[in-house]
């Protein structure tokens, strides 16, 4: 596996350990129910693909040293765990980084053709990327949820669902 | 709409309790036999795959945990002699990983509605573990399609 391969495993390692930690700031403040209950999900799919890449790295030989800054963080932290910012500010901080759903895939797609030589990671990391495309659906479907009903209203049979 | 985030009554939160309970039971069951699975798997593609499967199902099972405690359970279900039976088999190294695909996807026809969307419809007044669960639900589609992928592609192989 090649170096930038490598390093990458170990960013997105780092991304999703302080993607938890924001998400876990939101949690703790969020004022809708369901929003609640989903973001605790994503929370825990950002600690599994942590934590499965910290295991895989650990199993190349290779550094898991990557961090954010701690000035990017904290303020990921303060503004997302923040009871004055709402909850759909938030959702569409989140989902600007993301036009399309499938934007949450594409950096992994990126370093796929890197794995050639390992399967293992490269399936593993194609799983990761669905799980985050899942992740931008998911809060796409839940912001249009709020802003066409206006009341925090969520129903499992939602519009992507539907759709 | 509920303030808390929680059914009201006492016999809605006893039915959320017990379906959590159930549902953490099987899913930490699932990781287990699928630890297993890995250790015997000699296709490392699908051991990529079946890595990031034990890791949801082991989160799922911690998230239904955490949300029954906060409703005021405790874990104590037991997984039916089916799925234990079909863990046996899943756990089992001396079992072909095609015959564990095959038996895996025939728990659910793939047009039929996912155990989870039942359990889903049962769960009332309670947003916060309905979401939860319907997030789950996604994690486990995705599980499901990756399962038919791979055992198409088994197939093909002649694996």
């Amino acid at each position: 596996m090649t170096e930038r391969a490598l390093g990458f495993l170990d960013d997105l390692r780092a991304a999703e350990v302080a993607g938890a930690e924001v998400l876990a700031a939101w949690i703790d403040v969020c004022t809708h129910d369901g929003l609640r209950g989903g973001l605790r999900t994503i929370r825990g799919r950002e600690l599994a693909h942590a934590e499965l890449l910290a295991e895989r790295l650990r199993e190349l030989g290779a550094p898991a040293t990557a961090a954010l800054s701690d000035e990017v963080r904290q303020a990921a932290v303060a503004r997302f765990g923040s009871p004055a910012v709402a909850d759909e500010e938030k959702l569409g901080l989140t989902l600007a980084q993301y036009p399309d759903d499938a934007d949450g895939r594409r950096p992994i797609a990126g370093v796929l053709p890197e794995l050639a030589d390992d399967p293992e990671t490269a399936e593993m990391l194609r799983l990761v990327a669905e799980g985050e495309a899942a992740t931008v659906a998911w809060l796409r479907a839940y912001a249009a949820g709020l802003s066409r009903r206006g009341d925090g209203a969520h129903r499992p049979t939602g519009g992507r669902r539907a759709s | 709409m509920l303030q808390d985030g929680a059914p009201t009554t006492r016999p809605e939160r006893e039915v959320v309790i017990g379906l959590l309970d159930a549902f953490q039971a099987a899913e930490r069951a699932g990781a287990e036999a699928i630890a297993r699975w890995i250790a015997a798997c000699p296709d490392a593609r699908l051991r990529g795959g079946l890595r990031v499967v034990r890791a949801r199902d082991l989160q799922h099972a911690a998230l239904a945990e955490a949300r029954l405690r906060a409703l005021g359970g405790v874990p104590g279900a037991r997984i039916s002699r089916e799925l234990a039976g079909l863990c046996g088999v899943i756990a089992h190294p001396g079992i072909s990983s095609r015959s564990k695909l095959a038996m895996l996807l025939a728990r659910v026809p793939e047009h039929a509605p996912s155990p989870l969307a039942t359990l889903l419809r049962r769960i009332e007044g309670d947003a916060e573990t309905q979401a939860m669960l319907e997030t789950i639900g996604d994690d486990e589609q995705a599980t499901l399609e990756w399962l038919r992928a791979t055992s198409d592609a088994l197939e093909r192989e002649g694996a």
